[in-house]
């Protein structure tokens, strides 16, 4: 599988995908150089949604600043203000409440289920097999009410606070049995889907194969999140995150790299959710949810790296006066754009976006900087 | 009613133009025609990513910069009428991206949209509810056919 190495000479016919491209959600550019409807060589340009928000961050109140990286992605929206809480939390020496961790890990458990789900019904569609498609979406419109309900809105929730979790957000006895419901309609669902897709021979023999990228190849790109873990590299950092520690989950893998493994890859991870879910609802302890007595002090540089649905976040600031200074964020479909490179070499031209949208991409979040060269 | 709202009524295409935004209002659009739960596609409203098929731009996002001009082509692009909704907070002022601090603004975004495109329905919510999405695109639909 090594000889997938791009060739030296010049390849001449190139065909430019994008920036708006019917099968991307989002605006990017892929130039894909092909031979004999083969793709040699493939290159993706982002940078079109810089917004700067890094920038924007730059000198504002902490807990306004974490607010404000919700903002970076509509999809993983939760994962950046736990992070940026969490970061500041570090700094601080913040003691979170039990229950607000609680709390936390079922809203970013919900999340990865919703983010995966989507992933699914978009993996199908590229695939154009709508059916498929329709019941995820379904599926996922379980989860988004569930959100809703948690934290008031379908998309920006504004779940974590400095020091636990907005106590609009806590869960009380009616909340904890529809979320338990719920987990039981999911995974019944999910089930269903499972038994059916694995069970088309069509759609299997479509998307096995297809895309592949090496294990070695994977841990040469710096690849992160479940299309590491689908090439076999058993590396999750929910394992070593503090809030996990009481949960026991196992770190799904897949042995190929190729479609087939990324798409059965989320939805087993989703079965591994809805089980924390499970665990969190069963054994939430009581007591308050957010700790306001700390005091703020100037930090140095502070960081932080969770597990997110994609893959690795990392956050660091430092905090001087109360306000955010130096702050960087690096997504975890930044370091996966190597590998949506190279999934695509090999393959046929029809196949490219899908192996493109295998790697799970979101360029929203991934345009971090740009160079302005004003001539 | 004309053969050209006749034949209207019965496919509204509806195209959905990204311009840097963060995903959640695109994708809450993209739930509210596609998806079973909400599915305005019972009511004949069809999602299109072909600007020459669209009759109904709805824009998302605070328009960066390098979107500016892919946005007006593609508004040059649609057939008359040229009926625009826009999207998301973000769409109508620029959302949390238009300044930096409290007034400086940013460089990158050129936004709202009624600076680049004129803009005929205006959807609020960060991030827009689809039942809103459903309400602004059918707040178009008389403009739709009564054009010719």
């Amino acid at each position: 599988m090594d000889e997938k190495v791009p060739r030296s000479k010049i390849i001449e016919t190139e065909i430019p995908m994008g920036t708006v491209h019917p099968a991307a959600l989002e605006p990017y550019r892929v130039r894909i150089f092909v031979e004999d409807e083969i793709v040699q060589e493939a290159e993706i340009t982002i940078g079109v949604n810089h917004r700067g928000i890094e920038r924007i961050m730059e000198g504002l109140p902490v807990q306004k600043a974490n607010s404000l990286t919700e903002k970076v992605c509509g999809i993983c929206s939760n994962s950046h203000i736990w992070n940026s809480c969490r970061t500041a939390e570090i700094g601080l020496g913040i003691e979170i409440p039990e229950r607000a961790t609680y709390i936390r890990v079922i809203m970013g458990e919900l999340e990865r289920l919703h983010s995966h789900f989507l992933y699914l019904a978009h993996g199908c569609e590229v695939l154009s097999h709508e059916t498929f498609s329709m019941r995820v979406f379904y599926l996922r419109e379980i989860v988004m009410e569930l959100l809703a309900m948690i934290g008031g809105n379908r998309v920006q929730y504004g779940c974590s606070v400095l020091g636990g979790v907005r106590p609009r957000c806590d869960l009380d006895e009616a909340k904890l049995l529809r979320l338990k419901n719920d987990m039981d309609k999911i995974e019944e669902g999910l089930t269903d889907f499972a038994e059916r897709f694995t069970s088309d021979s069509i759609v299997m023999s479509r998307i096995s194969g297809i895309g592949v990228l090496p294990q070695k190849q994977a841990i040469k790109l710096a690849v992160t999140g479940p299309t590491l873990r689908a090439t076999g590299v058993a590396r999750d950092l929910r394992t070593t995150m503090f809030e996990y520690d009481e949960f026991d989950f196992n770190v799904v893998t897949q042995p190929d790299g190729d479609v087939k493994s990324n798409l059965l890859m989320r939805a087993l991870e989703s079965f591994e959710s809805i089980k924390l879910i499970r665990q969190a609802i069963a054994n939430i302890p009581e007591g308050k949810v957010v700790n306001r007595d700390w005091e703020m002090v100037d930090t140095d540089i502070n960081e932080s790296y969770i597990e997110v649905p994609r893959g690795t976040l990392y956050h660091s600031y430092a905090l001087e006066s109360g306000r955010v200074r130096h702050s960087i964020i690096r997504t975890p479909s930044m370091s996966n754009i190597g590998a949506m490179q190279y999934a695509c070499i090999g393959d046929q031209i029809t196949d490219a976006q899908l192996c493109i949208v295998q790697c799970d991409p979101c360029f929203t979040c991934s345009d971090r900087a740009i160079e302005i060269i004003r001539r | 009613m004309g053969i050209k709202s006749f034949s209207r009524a019965r496919a509204i295409h509806v195209m959905l133009v990204y311009t840097g935004g963060c995903n959640g209002c695109d994708i809450e659009i993209v739930n509210s025609i596609l998806s079973p739960r909400f599915d305005a596609e019972q009511y004949n409203v069809f999602l299109t990513w072909n600007p020459r098929e669209a009759d109904v731009l709805v824009v998302t996002g605070p328009v960066t910069h390098l979107n500016r001009k892919p946005l007006e082509e593609i508004y040059k692009a649609i057939p008359n009428p040229k009926l625009v909704v826009a999207a998301g907070s973000c769409a109508l002022m620029g959302g949390v991206y238009k300044n930096c601090f409290a007034d400086i603004p940013s460089e990158e975004i050129e936004g709202p949209v009624e600076n680049v495109i004129p803009v005929n329905a205006k959807v609020p919510g960060c991030a827009v509810r689809p039942q809103d999405v459903l309400a602004g695109v059918v707040s178009l639909l008389p403009t739709l056919l009564d054009a010719d």
